[in-house]
């Protein structure tokens, strides 16, 4: 299985940025973040000692809809959790993510979103890290299909998306939370709890965990676990902005 | 702190007076959880500030036909929360479709297809609705493509005090219409083929070929000839307009329950192709209109979580791992409860849980066959995993007989 393809702070004006390129799903995501900034339509009385979280979507060829407003509150709703909004400089200020759907398919209307929220949604944690904004936990998604047959499908390409029985997106954190699961078309329970099994092994990898808490990360059939792609991608950027120390050494 | 609210410290007053609306309103997170978490020694049992137990819905009630100038509607009540839906019927004639020329060659083969399959289908047909789910496959990109669905859910009714009366629609509604679109989609809930105007033209040629042969093969094949000219000369769009006049709280269950109640009630007019003036006229008898016949019966139930802990949404430095989590879970069953699940909250209650989660269950064979999850979401917190959704499941489960009840008997 390919891996994504991930850099981090592409953009040199904004806070943060990332670029994220799925190539099962074909979703390309470029997300930036401006934080913390102050936001002008803040209203003080609402939660005074809590930053607010904002996410814009732009799909690739129309302007934006309901859809995008359905994603941003998904999106919203998930990081206003995870985001440490009481740190120093961050209470009663805003932070803006902004996530420009580069390419991929477009979405028609109606359509569910499901497979290129994964996506969305790990451009906005790589692009929260570019900017530094302290966060509780990171985390990793992923989508899985089920066809017809009843086989899970990992990030299906849109035509198995539009033929797939049911659409899962699920996202755990860096401690093995399930911090959002959305579920669309029919199944049972049973199927659900295979899926959930299934999309922790993408992205955490089958989990060998030592003594003194350390996790190990091992490569499976399922290739690179998410989690481990976004570690890769903040030391791949160390190493790259760190080079002219590590050769001075 | 808890005996503010209890009743028991009523009859004997508090020496501070406050009553209990304005320690609600000054202190509200501490306020509901003294009351789903009372002092061992009162005896109270562990019940919401509403009166409600944690898995409790609120009294549901619908009345249909409310409106007269809409083909379908329905007033849902859930609690506090009303919501009203109105269905209207608008013809799409064809012919204003840009791409249907394009897209009718298509049509034309997958129905030269079923054609072929015929007699298989006959025999799937009598296993149960499943086989007409597949039949109807390709043709339900029908209501997709040509947007057949038009759902909109308004709040600005002046609903609450947070939603301002004319106000363009806040990306709360715009996100809640979207649900319901995507939701009618994916349930399938309404048939392309109740939407169809179809048109037949006469067929002129049969009965040369009577004359000439009486043999059955002629017939059929004429039969065969004339469902090939069969075309569809329009479509029905339906607008599915929701106001919610009232928000306590939790709007999808009461929006969808709604939608769900006014499309059963709507009646469509017989429409038919009037080649004389070639246009769809329709007929004004009540007699001859049709209802829709729906695909199942999706009921939503939504839940929140309300942690013990006011500050467990940012104190997230200490947060326990996953399995360090279901340990403490274990422990503390019998100890203090750290979390609550709250069935179907109100407007108080979604004011203090950043967790939520929806799930819509559907049953096959109206109740007696097996439960099917169309949707299930959960959203903005760790406290929810696979054991506690599975809980939730049941609990949408029974929701479901329920609201079949309320929603069957009007």
């Amino acid at each position: 299985m390919v891996g994504p393809t991930t850099s981090l702070t592409p953009l040199s004006r904004a806070d943060g940025s990332a670029s994220y390129q799925c190539p099962a799903t074909g979703a390309n995501i470029l997300g930036s973040v401006n934080a913390p900034i102050e936001l002008p339509g803040r209203r003080d009385a609402l939660k005074p000692e809590d930053a607010t979280v904002e996410v814009f979507i732009k799909p690739g060829t129309a302007p934006g809809g309901v859809g995008e407003r359905y994603v941003e509150g998904i999106i919203k709703s998930m990081l206003g959790r995870l985001v440490l909004g009481r740190e120093k400089s961050y209470a009663r200020r805003g932070i803006v993510v902004t996530l420009a759907i580069v390419g991929g398919e477009s979405k028609p209307r109606g359509d569910s979103y499901l497979t290129v929220l994964p996506a969305l949604l790990q451009t906005s944690l790589l692009a929260l890290l570019s900017a530094s904004v302290p966060l509780s936990m990171t985390f990793s998604a992923t989508v899985l299909g089920v066809n017809t047959l009843g086989e899970i499908i990992r990030e299906p390409a849109p035509t198995d998306a539009a033929a797939a029985t049911s659409l899962h997106v699920l996202a755990f954190s860096s401690k093995g939370h399930l911090l959002l699961n959305e579920s669309r078309g029919s199944f049972d329970f049973d199927t659900w709890e295979r899926i959930r099994q299934r999309a922790l092994t993408i992205c955490h990898g089958t989990l060998s965990g030592s003594p003194d808490g350390d996790v190990a990360m091992v490569e499976d059939v399922d290739g690179q676990p998410l989690e481990g792609v976004v570690r890769e991608t903040v030391e791949d950027k160390y190493h790259q902005d760190y080079a002219w120390k590590i050769d001075a050494a | 702190m808890a005996s503010a609210a209890a009743p028991a410290a009523q009859s004997a007053p508090p020496s501070l007076s406050l009553p209990p609306s304005q320690f609600a309103r000054l202190q509200p997170h501490a306020y509901l959880l003294a009351h789903l978490s009372p002092p061992a020694t009162s005896n109270q049992p562990s019940i919401r500030a509403n009166g409600r137990a944690p898995s409790q819905f609120r009294i549901t009630s619908a009345n249909t036909g409310s409106l007269t100038h809409t083909n379908g509607s329905a007033v849902v009540r859930v609690g506090d929360t009303t919501a009203v839906c109105g269905v209207r019927a608008e013809l799409l004639p064809t012919e204003d479709i840009a791409s249907w020329s394009v897209s009718r060659s298509a049509a034309a083969t997958t129905n030269k297809r079923r054609k072929l399959t015929d007699p298989t289908q006959k025999l799937t047909e009598e296993i149960g609705d499943e086989s007409d789910l597949d039949a109807d496959a390709d043709d339900q990109s029908h209501i997709e493509d040509l947007n057949l669905l038009v759902p909109n859910l308004s709040l600005s009714t002046g609903c609450a005090p947070g939603f301002i009366p004319g106000a363009p629609p806040s990306s709360l509604a715009q996100s809640l219409s979207h649900q319901i679109l995507a939701l009618l989609h994916t349930t399938r809930l309404v048939r392309a083929e109740d939407l169809r105007v179809w048109y037949q033209p006469p067929n002129l040629g049969a009965e040369d070929l009577e004359r000439h042969n009486e043999s059955e093969q002629m017939d059929v094949d004429a039969e065969e000839a004339g469902e090939k000219d069969k075309e569809i000369k329009a479509f029905w769009v339906l607008y599915i307009d929701v106001m919610i006049v009232s928000l306590a709280g939790n709007p999808f269950d009461a929006a969808w329950a709604s939608v769900l109640a006014a499309l059963r009630d709507t009646k469509l007019p017989r429409a038919w192709w009037d080649i004389d003036n070639e246009m769809v006229v329709c007929s004004d008898a009540v007699s001859e209109s049709h209802k829709l016949t729906l695909r199942g019966m999706p009921v939503a139930s939504s839940f929140c979580v309300f942690e013990a802990d006011a500050a467990a949404g940012w104190r997230a430095v200490i947060i326990p791992d996953a399995e360090e989590e279901r340990q403490i879970e274990e422990s503390n069953r019998k100890g203090v409860q750290r979390r609550w699940i709250l069935a179907d909250p109100d407007g108080y209650e979604e004011g203090l849980t950043q967790e939520r989660a929806c799930i819509v269950v559907d049953k096959k064979q109206g109740g007696k066959g097996k439960l099917v999850i169309v949707k299930m979401e959960k959203n903005g917190g760790w406290a929810l995993d696979s054991e506690e959704l599975r809980k939730l499941v049941d609990i949408s489960a029974k929701r479901w007989e329920d609201v079949r009840q309320v929603i069957g008997q009007c």
